[in-house]
């Protein structure tokens, strides 16, 4: 190919393609996009910082303050935009919770740790352990993460199961037992894989629930119900996410054998029908690389509407993808479940959505991370720009099948056009390989659809709705009658009880 | 397959000739008037590679001269004035060997050259007006080890504690003491690595709350736990001169009973930990220091209150230790503090740090 020849090319179809926008931009030039809504901006770092953020909080005085992997805990003020060191030395912190100007706690590998600067100089002076009543293998793979501090003051933690792609060293912290070495992921020293709680009248380190395989992320609701997330994995078929009760089971087994009167025999050897009938289930599964591939923290927008209209909804971190995810539950039958929905996607966000947090301006800060898998480094700030997108507030199961509600009345003529939806369900194995995949795929034909009067909930009769199944929604270019678009058109309902 | 053949052949030669013959020096300018590196060493007729990398903030060069002859080319250099920017601050004489360009700060050369056939002490400086007076180190030109760094006449003063300056991987300048929590080998999970200079430094171990041991000529390198998840364990840096075969040391009530142990934390004065732990419900703060030249540490114990039963530090007296301590009766290696102790200061003597060749870059 001749250079010159190509760049004449080149030039000549750039002035076409400017004429045709030209011509064309009246129709197009109020095409609805996410950045009429949110702005993502990027937070200068100091130098020197490899920013793989492990956890973030606000102090009261409004600052910023975050840990890192090398183990430095900065602090940032966002009006003078100056980073400072608070604490430095620790053990991969994976989770920082403020609790004045001058103390914060974090949870690092070994132990969850009090830090404080006592004599005002900006910089803490004052390590205390407060709990580190668990056993560490050594594997690298025991992370642990939180610390999330309760209504009453109790804090809750979570500890990581090892891995077998690396041993453990020669000496351990904890009582080793070897019930549970065999498999992809294994428990050898207490309370690994469970969900702890820190009791701060008794102080106290108390098991609370089992189950987890790599819990990289614990949130309340509203209501104050505990949420944790976990990834794909061994006994994990897509990631989840699970409204934690005390004493209860989630599904992963190695972390059964420290669990009181649980019999002498190996998790492993229990059949998978029992272990199923043992487990609590997921309130919401995210389907691999549908939606996510590894979430991680939940948190509530608490901000009372000053990140839009998802006050009092739940939203969650991904790795692997450059997006949030938005939580959509309800209580069905006792138990939560619900819908997930993507968030965010366009903004410029990273990926490495590891750690969220508000700021008593309703922007939502994102510490991105990826820890040697995949991901990014940095800090990023969402801001609403204060306009309402079109989007799904709400996915409620019925009798016959769901109801959406929208954050705007849609076009009643597109909406109540059946071929615009597409059903599926599929559900995922509980097993002891790695991750599943979707299973008994069917499509499911939509019998009806109703726009109610406000024209903002749109509901389905299905010729089918199964428990135990993810219900996944695939919707065409839904939009308002003045044509703002459905920013995100695809919704996954975890299905785990008919009404 | 001939193609794949030939370039395997090619590589496997040309790493052969690189292992044989040639050396990669990475050398750096680092703020305070300095190069990371005070002295390195070459063999005569060796390839030399000098990755020469300008990290301060200001303006640097790096000028290899004939021995004994840094003063000379730096007071060259001031007497040519306006004229030595021209020529990079490099004056055209045979006493300077090789020289780079003036690098602006964050900028990188690569400078190539064979080592002079005859051993001896060559001085590399920056000669930027007033900077080569303060800011030089020494190349060695032999097969032989290297002199004691505390004495080596040929690097500057300040750096005879100090052969290789780390730059920081933190947002901060590195500062001493300094203390990481890491994976350590030899020692439980819960490690605690603290540097009470650059050169001198231990591991405390937070899950059996007791000094595991210390070792002198740098700190530990946290690079490879540091990549990704974790898993690598710390690489100490120099030679350890004790380690504690003993196992929890301090013991209560009676010498022979391991103690229940808890760790309770630190705190930092001028960045010196002390560490708070209990030992079979009674609490200690424990502070280390270094002795006068390294030659070991001083470890004071406080009680929380005075001792209501006797404690005891064993220790193994094969262990190549001079003990010493300001309260107590020593025995067979075993240290008596009687009921009542509140503080007691434990010196640890070790015989002076061999210096050996560390001129593996």
């Amino acid at each position: 190919m001749n250079f010159s020849k190509s760049r004449v090319l080149y030039k000549s179809s750039l002035i076409t393609y400017f004429l045709v926008q030209l011509m064309i931009s009246p129709l197009f030039a109020q095409r609805d996009t996410i950045t009429n809504y949110y702005e993502t901006e990027r937070i200068k770092l100091p130098k020197g910082l490899r920013a793989e953020t492990g956890g973030m909080d606000f102090m009261p005085d409004g600052r910023l303050v975050a840990c890192f992997h090398l183990g430095e805990v900065m602090t940032y003020n966002p009006k003078t935009k100056v980073w400072k060191k608070f604490a430095e030395g620790l053990h991969d912190p994976l989770g920082v919770a403020a609790i004045s100007n001058t103390e914060i706690l974090v949870m690092q590998r070994p132990e969850l740790t009090r830090i404080k600067d006592t004599n005002n100089d900006g910089v803490a002076d004052v390590y205390e352990t407060v709990t580190d009543d668990f056993g560490m293998s050594g594997n690298y793979h025991e992370f642990a993460f939180g610390p999330l501090k309760d209504k009453d003051g109790n804090y809750f933690i979570a500890l990581n199961v090892a891995s077998n792609g690396a041993g453990i060293r020669p000496e351990i912290r904890g009582t080793y037992d070897s019930l549970s070495r065999e498999g992809r992921m294994y428990s050898c020293v207490p309370y690994r894989g469970w969900v702890m709680k820190y009791n701060v009248k008794t102080q106290k380190l108390e098991p609370y629930a089992s189950g987890f395989r790599s819990p990289n992320g614990l949130g309340f609701d509203a209501k104050g119900r505990l949420y944790v997330s976990d990834n794909q994995g061994d006994w994990r078929g897509t990631s989840p996410l699970y409204h934690v009760e005390k004493d209860k089971f989630y599904g992963h087994v190695a972390s059964l054998i420290w669990k009181k009167d649980f019999p002498r025999v190996k998790p492993l050897s229990l059949p998978v029908e029992k272990l199923d009938s043992m487990r609590t289930r997921e309130a919401i599964a995210f389907p691999h690389t549908e939606i996510a591939h590894s979430v991680t923290q939940p948190l509530l927008d608490n901000t009372g509407g000053k990140f839009g209209p998802f006050m009092g909804q739940l939203f969650i971190g991904e790795m692997d993808y450059p997006r949030l995810v938005r939580l959509l539950m309800e209580e069905v039958g006792g138990q939560m479940q619900g819908a997930c929905v993507a968030f965010g996607d366009g903004t410029g966000l990273l990926k490495g959505n590891n750690r969220l947090v508000f700021d008593k301006n309703g922007d939502l800060w994102v510490g991105h991370n990826d820890h040697g898998w995949v991901g990014d480094e940095g800090l990023s700030r969402i801001h609403w720009k204060g306009k309402i997108p079109l989007e799904i507030m709400a996915m409620n199961l019925t009798k016959e099948g769901f109801e959406l509600t929208f954050s705007l009345p849609v076009d009643a003529k597109i909406a109540t056009n059946p071929s615009l939806y597409k059903f599926q369900r599929y559900y995922y194995k509980y097993h002891r390989l790695y991750g599943s995949p979707k299973t008994d795929v069917a499509d499911v034909a939509v019998k009806e659809v109703t726009l109610s009067p406000d024209g903002k909930k749109v509901s389905f009769k299905l010729t089918e709705l199964k428990a135990g199944y993810v219900y996944d929604l695939k919707m065409g270019e839904l939009k308002t009658a003045d044509g703002k678009l459905l920013m995100n058109r695809a919704i996954y309902y975890t299905l785990n009880k008919l009404k | 397959m001939y193609k794949v053949v030939f370039r395997l052949f090619v590589v496997l030669f040309a790493f052969r000739s690189w292992a044989q013959s040639d050396t990669t020096i990475t050398l750096q300018a680092i703020t305070g008037l300095q190069f990371d590196l005070a002295r390195f060493a070459v063999k005569p007729n060796q390839k030399v590679k000098i990755l020469f990398k300008n990290e301060d903030d200001m303006a640097h060069n790096l000028v290899i001269t004939q021995p004994d002859k840094r003063l000379p080319v730096v007071e060259t250099v001031i007497k040519m004035g306006d004229k030595a920017q021209a020529v990079n601050y490099v004056p055209p004489m045979p006493e300077v060997l090789v020289a780079s360009k003036i690098l602006v700060p964050n900028t990188t050369e690569t400078i190539t050259f064979t080592a002079p056939a005859t051993e001896g002490v060559y001085p590399y400086v920056c000669t930027y007006p007033g900077h080569g007076y303060v800011m030089y180190g020494a190349m060695y030109v032999t097969t032989r080890p290297l002199p004691l760094l505390a004495t080596d006449p040929n690097i500057p003063p300040s750096r005879q504690t100090l052969e290789r300056i780390l730059s920081s991987p933190h947002p901060f300048p590195l500062e001493y003491p300094l203390l990481y929590r890491t994976f350590m080998p030899e020692c439980s999970p819960a490690a605690i690595a603290v540097a009470l200079s650059a050169s001198h430094a231990y591991c405390f171990d937070a899950g059996k709350c007791y000094l595991r041991y210390a070792w002198r000529g740098g700190f530990v390198d946290n690079t490879d736990h540091w990549k990704g998840n974790g898993n690598a364990l710390g690489k100490i840096q120099g030679t350890i001169y004790f380690k504690d075969n003993v196992t929890y040391p301090l013991r209560v009530g009676k010498a022979d009973k391991l103690p229940e142990v808890d760790f309770k934390g630190y705190t930092l004065s001028n960045r010196l930990p002390t560490f708070r732990y209990a030992i079979d419900g009674v609490e200690v703060r424990e502070t280390l220091k270094a002795l006068p030249n390294d030659e070991g540490v001083s470890r004071t114990f406080v009680f929380s209150k005075p001792t209501t039963q006797t404690v005891y530090l064993v220790t193994q007296h094969t262990d190549g230790i001079t003990y010493k301590s300001s309260v107590g009766k020593w025995q067979n290696g075993t240290l008596t503090l009687p009921k009542g102790t509140t503080k007691c200061v434990v010196t640890m003597q070790a015989p002076p740090a061999a210096q050996g060749a560390h001129h593996g870059h």
